[in-house]
């Protein structure tokens, strides 16, 4: 039998059958402070099925009694204490604790309606003939988008001879399996611009042309199709005008003088120009949505969030990759730099997954790492424009002081030029979201906020 | 109208010898019903402590039934005995830490936690773990009847069933295929007079279970269920013509259910007059009465077993106390069986 | 080697085994004087007499039941249902009792269920049904489905050896229809492996029993379009060769999942669902589903033939997935 304790001994609400799951105390038939046996009969209790007595667990002193007649409590719950000393009443279950207000994270990503996924629909149940997309761009299997990312390859620019024109297993691997498998390098990229959904017929294999005396020949490679019929495709889409405007960048090259160390110790980013223009860029897309916004069809769909398209080049001029920074609307400059920082390296290393290179609505690139100082580039499909910087060039500039005298002095200036679509995008909007973009570059001040 | 015979009560000492039992083996059959109640009243505090889950039922009444038949049971010979027959694995042997320890549900319980009430079984002991279907293992108790048949072996099975679980068609079957076969079991029937709330006439239309019996080729006989010595007696008759190749015999023994269905149920639909009725037929009041007027047993031989068996059980439950919980890192062991399992005496 | 029907590589099995081991012995309706509603026990009650080949009345759930009692007592049970639908009488004992008793009491129960089941020849709802997937869903019990011959043998030798209940799913419509070669001497086909059917690279196809035979000749005709279709014979549907589906899946990346018992709740969608959930990366479609609608199966031929999955049903479904 229990031995008269000298530890602390729980009585509890028993239950009285399965379905049970509380009881009532009817009767404590001993008080607080008396001697009772073990097995002794300590209390009642009602419960819906039966009234019962509950036998003392053991011997000892009903020290404490925690719920008294009349009280209904979930099974289990502790009644009293046999043996041990009188403490407080067992302390009821600890409060959660109070949530901590939020903190703004320093890198607010706020919370958006779900971003639309234009390549995420699946092709129609009834094989059709391969639809025009609409400039949806196609549906990308599990595997495929495995494959694409872990050999760091746009699905998008490959032909696809799936239903609908979408690229199927055998039309990646057949890619892979022909080398076509680069690496990426920093942004730079040459005219060959943003690539995308290519077009659904599947080509034939154009036959070798023989070699001349003097000439060499080599196969088109699949991607090499694929970014050659996207660039036509582009161009025979989209009406394509680009403008310019120069810009002085003597505020930027200030403010990354004076951030340049501190992001690079505390945040181990570099922050570069495109960044800056990046920042800048991504804010004037608010006040101009068409040039971040999409002609469908019969409708012109615009949104109130930029999922910035930063082109890459793969290395030995195989071709482009745009991986997309999401949201970028809601980063500042340290987030933006953070951004192509983050999806360079990923691309270089092949760890891209495939919502980074889907859902693009703007594009940046940026050929003027070789020095050139204006361009063209083609519009990424299904997007409105491209933005291109080009090299930064110290020029002899006219400035002109408060008091209207002209003079010279040396400025670093930079091309930027805006290529739209026309259909939807006209030479006067464009030439304001130029002058704005231009506004913020030359009126910086600290990290731009 | 009745078909099964009535046995006789049992009257002296020499009948019972003649029966088997000398006076050790009472003393023995006394001690194991004292076993048993005391078990199932220790079983019925811990539950109202809150140290058993789920549901708690006892065989209270039962006591002489269960011991009377199993004492009748021979060592090789197999049983299925259902919840109120505790006596039953208390008569085979089964230590009673075993079942407190299955009761709570504790690792080193015979089921390590998987079932519970006395949902266990010792193979070793020649006893089948019951399911809660009943009255399922009928037709199992048949099939190791058909083993021993098969095999030609000097062996019986005996299947228990309540007068409820008869209203069941597994009932039926097993007794057709048993009885048209002639296999080595005896069927024992606990008409403990209540199934949970149902009364007999609502699960039988004839006056007792044991009348069936003879619509499927075999002997019904119904006998008092406290009265131990009667039960050991006809349980033997009928054990013993089993073995002999004389096919099966169906024992009803008549009790009444003394707690409710599980101890959360008070019976109030049983007549008060039934209980106090009964209650003057306590199986082990009786026993011990019939000790003390036939067997001369006295106060020393009873102090001695009540005090032995107090200590036994009080032993019994410090050893199941101290088992753990079970561990759930094990839940998925064991759903198949694996070779090793099947290196028992029986499944070789 | 020898060649022989389906049904005659079952009874070599059976006999095989009785001969070998004492413990074994088969119980069921008509098994006895009558060898067997199909025959498959033709000629053993004279061999090994009435004790070891047992007539049991019409009484499934003593049947069942009385195997599994025997069960523990060391013996080893062969039941056979007469028509596999006949078993849901003795659900309860399957489910109940053997399946639980090795978990619950640590007492293994090693019986054997053999199971005439599957349509095709107007034997109506309770003569035609493939019921695997409840018993599949029951923990404790296995289920095995073999196609060929071979396996027909193997498999059951293996059920009789297996320390576990199993039910034998032997496919009536294979019986006499389908012969192969089966080695003469005593062998095992493990449960839980899966075979390749048909090797192929362009789709994989999960089966298992009549619907084998189904799959290849539509696999046949898919050839011809240039297409490469790989069958694969579960051979056991509980447990299941995750493994080898998975492998399969994993090369093609288009997977068709076939089975002739119902299609809601079939065993087929633990299988669809389990590659959705472990190979996701691998798919290059949707994992698509053959199998019959959800209704009991019908009687009259044009019926019935709407209800069983066709050659011409996996065809089209192998087309859609191959344009997919």
């Amino acid at each position: 039998m229990i031995v008269a304790t000298e530890i602390a001994v729980d009585v509890v609400m028993p239950q009285m059958g399965v379905s049970i799951s509380e009881g009532t105390v009817t009767k404590w038939l001993k008080r607080e402070g008396e001697q009772i046996e073990a097995d002794e009969p300590l209390l009642e209790i009602s419960t819906d099925k039966v009234d019962t007595e509950v036998p003392s667990p053991a011997s000892g002193t009903l020290v404490q009694i925690f719920v008294q007649e009349g009280e209904t409590v979930d099974v289990g719950t502790k009644l009293g204490q046999i043996g041990g000393s009188a403490g407080a009443a067992p302390a009821p279950a600890p409060e959660a604790a109070p949530a901590p207000a939020p903190t703004p994270p320093p890198v607010s990503v706020p919370a958006q309606a779900p971003v639309p996924e234009p390549v995420a629909e699946a092709p129609a149940p009834a094989p059709q003939p391969v639809a025009e997309p609409s400039g949806n761009g196609k549906f990308v299997s599990p595997v495929v988008a495995r494959i694409a990312s872990e050999h760091g390859i746009d699905p998008n620019q490959i032909p696809g001879t799936g239903r609908g024109g979408r690229v199927t297993k055998q039309d990646i691997l057949a890619v892979v399996e022909s080398g076509a498998s680069p690496t990426a390098t920093a942004p730079s990229a040459p005219q060959a611009e943003a690539p995308a959904a290519p077009p659904q017929a599947p080509r034939p294999q154009p036959q070798a042309a023989a070699a001349q005396t003097g000439e060499q020949v080599e196969p088109v490679s699949a991607m090499r199709r694929g970014i050659a019929e996207h660039m036509r495709r582009s161009l025979d889409t989209a009406a394509h005008v680009t403008s310019a405007i120069e810009v002085d960048m003597s505020k930027i090259v200030a403010a990354r003088a004076a951030l340049k160390k501190e992001f690079q110790s505390a945040y181990g980013v570099n922050p570069t120009y495109l960044a800056f223009v990046a920042r800048a860029a991504t804010d004037t897309l608010k006040d101009y949505p068409y040039v971040n916004g999409e002609l469908r069809g019969d409708s012109i769909v615009t949104r109130n969030y930029v999922n910035l398209g930063i082109a890459v080049e793969l290395a030995d001029g195989k071709g482009l990759i745009v991986p997309v920074i999401r949201n970028a609307e809601g980063l500042n400059l340290l987030g933006v730099a953070r951004g192509i920082a983050d999806i360079a390296s990923r691309a270089r290393d092949k760890k891209l997954l495939p919502d980074d290179v889907q859902g693009g609505t703007f594009t940046i690139t940026n050929p003027g790492g070789y020095g050139t100082f204006h361009g063209t580039p083609v519009i990424n499909q299904p997007q409105s424009a491209i933005l291109g910087t080009y090299a930064l060039v110290k020029r002899p500039w006219v400035v002109t002081d408060e008091d209207g005298n002209d003079a010279i002095a040396i400025k670093p200036i930079m091309n930027i030029t805006l290529t739209y679509d026309h259909r939807l995008v006209d030479g006067a909007y464009a030439g304001r979201f130029l002058r704005d973009l231009r506004e913020r570059l030359e009126n910086w001040e600290g990290d731009g906020g | 109208m009745t078909v099964a015979r009535e046995a006789e009560p049992v009257g002296s000492l020499h009948e019972v010898r003649e029966a088997g039992l000398d006076r050790e083996d009472l003393l023995s059959v006394y001690r194991n019903m004292i076993i048993t109640r005391g078990v199932e009243e220790r079983g019925h505090i811990l539950y109202r402590q809150g140290k058993i889950p789920g549901s708690f039922y006892t065989g209270r009444g039962n006591e002489a039934a269960a011991v009377g038949v199993a004492t009748a049971m021979g060592p090789d010979d197999v049983g299925t005995p259902l919840h109120r027959d505790m006596g039953v694995h208390i008569t085979r042997g089964v230590q009673p830490w075993h079942i407190f320890a299955q009761y709570m549900g504790r690792q080193d319980g015979p089921t390590h936690g998987r079932d519970g009430n006395v949902h266990m079984a010792e193979s070793t002991l020649g006893l089948i773990a019951m399911v809660s279907h009943l009255p399922a293992m009928l037709p199992v108790g048949v099939g190791a009847a058909l083993a021993f048949r098969i095999r030609e072996e000097a062996r019986v099975a005996i299947a228990w069933f309540g007068e409820g679980a008869s209203a069941r068609g597994d009932t039926h079957e097993g007794m057709t295929f048993a009885g048209t076969r002639e296999l080595p079991v005896v069927f024992v029937c606990d008409n403990n007079q209540w199934a949970y709330s149902t009364p007999t006439h609502l699960e039988y239309a004839t006056e007792h279970v044991a009348d069936r019996a003879q619509a499927y080729g075999f002997e019904g006989v119904v006998v008092d269920g406290t009265d131990v010595l009667a039960v050991y007696r006809e349980a033997k008759r009928a054990i013993e013509k089993a073995r002999a190749g004389g096919g099966p015999t169906l024992l009803e023994c008549l009790t009444l259910r003394m707690e409710g269905h599980a101890v959360h149920d008070d019976a109030f639909y049983v007549p008060k007059v039934m209980f106090e009725k009964w209650a003057e037929s306590d199986p082990i009041e009786r026993f011990r009465t019939w000790l003390r007027a036939n067997a001369d047993m006295t106060d020393e031989e009873e102090d001695e077993i009540s005090t032995g068996v107090k200590k036994l059980l009080s032993d019994a439950l410090q050893r199941a106390e101290q088992s753990p919980m079970p561990d759930p890192a094990d839940l998925l062991h064991g759903v198949y069986a694996s070779a090793e399992d099947l290196d028992t005496p029986h499944h070789k | 080697m020898a060649e022989l029907t389906y049904l005659q590589a079952i009874s070599d099995a059976l006999r095989t085994e009785m001969r070998r081991d004492k413990r074994v012995f088969l119980i069921g309706e008509d098994v006895g004087v009558y060898g067997g509603a199909f025959k498959v026990s033709l000629g053993f009650q004279e061999e090994f007499g009435p004790w070891r080949v047992i007539d049991a009345p019409l009484a499934e759930t003593a049947i069942i039941g009385a195997c599994t009692g025997a069960s523990m007592m060391g013996l080893r049970p062969v039941a056979e249902m007469q028509f596999a639908d006949f078993v849901s009488c003795a659900w309860d004992q399957l489910v109940t009792v053997a399946a639980k008793q090795r978990w619950r009491v640590g007492t293994p129960v090693p019986i054997v269920v053999r199971l005439p089941s599957g349509g095709g020849f107007s034997g109506g709802p309770f003569h035609s049904q493939n019921p695997e997937s409840s018993f599949a869903h029951v923990p404790g019990l296995k289920c095995v489905c073999p196609a060929t011959p071979e396996d027909a043998k193997g498999l059951l030798i293996s059920a009789i050896e297996d320390p576990s209940p199993v039910l034998y799913f032997e496919h009536k419509h294979l019986y006499r229809r389908i012969k192969g070669e089966v080695p003469e001497e005593r062998y095992t086909v493990p449960i839980g492996k899966a075979r390749t059917h048909r090797l192929g690279k362009d789709i994989s196809v999960i089966t298992w029993g009549a619907m084998v035979y189904t799959a290849d000749e539509a696999a046949q005709q898919l050839e011809n379009d240039g297409v490469s279709v790989e069958v694969v014979d579960l051979r056991s549907v509980m447990p299941w060769d995750k493994a080898a589906v998975l492998d399969s899946v994993r090369k093609t990346s288009k997977v068709l999942v076939l089975h002739e018992d119902t299609r809601t709740g079939g065993f087929g969608a633990e299988i669809a669902a389990t590659i959705a959930e472990e190979a996701f990366e691998d798919l290059d479609a949707p994992v698509k589903r053959i199998a019959a609608p959800d209704t009991p199966v019908p009687f009259s031929p044009p019926l019935e033939k709407a209800f069983i999955p066709q050659v011409e049903d996996v065809v089209a479904g192998l087309r859609d997935l191959a344009g997919y």
